[in-house]
């Protein structure tokens, strides 16, 4: 089935992919951020906050975010 | 780096539309990744001192950039935001989420305008070896660009920016599990709810005397 992905690692994401039947979120975060923590990333299904094992379904809209972006005076 | 009139304008609006620093993202043309043809704002809380992003407005900021079907090269690379006062310099807090939250991308680039005008932009790549510099800022009247809508850019910061309300924290959009009524929902990845750093903003204050709390201008 097919997903659309947004993310911001690396060069850019945000097309469709294609992922197994029965994957849930923290396993496709797991292999497409091998290497990133799921605290780093606001992480949402369909615009809204997602349960590490919530299964996805095809036509899902998943995204990676970044947070705590914070500036400040010298 | 080069700003298209209609948006350095519109930064030096926003920039003045308040006493507070204002923070954005700058979109850029497909074809050039360094000319910034819009600045948008998200969410924001603002102080004189610091702007803090609403994590779910950058995800909506997202979902409605790729939705125009543009590419995250073109509106999540350029980091904006001004400073009050005549120093364009990064802070340690700009460089943290400089290093934090666009550390793990191609490279992107942090750009601060002061109130006095002068500005600071640094390019920075993260693949490869990687490496940075800063580099040079200008507007660009080469390309045709559309007139300047103050209505439209103070509608854009009223509905964004919102002045030192520290105690009003942005959360999540309502969380909700209607899977289960007895399991409680925890949400994956980043939850503000549980972040906890007002606690450690107002921590050292806490074990003070209330005359010292008072000296130190925590009370006023």
């Amino acid at each position: 089935m097919k997903i659309l992905y947004i993310n911001n690692d690396g060069g850019g994401f945000a097309d469709y992919v294609e992922v197994a039947e029965g994957t849930t979120v923290q396993a496709f975060f797991a292999a497409r951020v091998p290497h990133g923590k799921p605290h780093d990333y606001l992480i949402r299904v369909n615009r809204q906050p997602a349960a590490a094992d919530q299964v996805l379904r095809e036509g899902d809209r998943v995204s990676f975010t970044p947070v705590k972006i914070e500036g400040a005076l010298p | 780096m080069r700003f298209s009139p209609a948006a350095w304008a519109k930064l030096l609006f926003l920039r003045d539309l308040g006493e507070t620093e204002v923070g954005g993202f700058g979109v850029t043309a497909a074809e050039d990744l360094l000319f910034v043809e819009d600045v948008v704002l998200v969410k924001q809380i603002c102080t004189p001192l610091s702007v803090v992003f609403d994590d779910v407005a950058v995800a909506d900021f997202f979902d409605q950039q790729v939705d125009r079907g543009l590419k995250p090269q073109q509106f999540a690379r350029i980091w904006v935001h001004t400073h009050p006062g005549d120093c364009p310099q990064p802070s340690d807090t700009d460089e943290e989420t400089f290093g934090r939250v666009f550390g793990a991308t191609d490279w992107a680039l942090m750009f601060i305008l002061a109130q006095n005008g002068q500005s600071y932009a640094r390019l920075r790549f993260n693949a490869g070896p990687g490496g940075e510099m800063p580099i040079p800022v200008a507007v660009d009247y080469r390309r045709p660009f559309p007139a300047s809508d103050h209505d439209a850019w103070r509608a854009e910061y009223s509905a964004n920016v919102q002045e030192e309300e520290f105690f009003d924290r942005i959360g999540p959009a309502a969380l909700s599990d209607p899977g289960s009524e007895k399991k409680p929902f925890v949400p994956f990845g980043f939850d503000r709810d549980a972040d906890v750093w007002l606690d450690d903003w107002f921590g050292p204050f806490e074990e003070l005397p209330l005359m010292e709390e008072v000296a130190l201008g925590s009370h006023i």
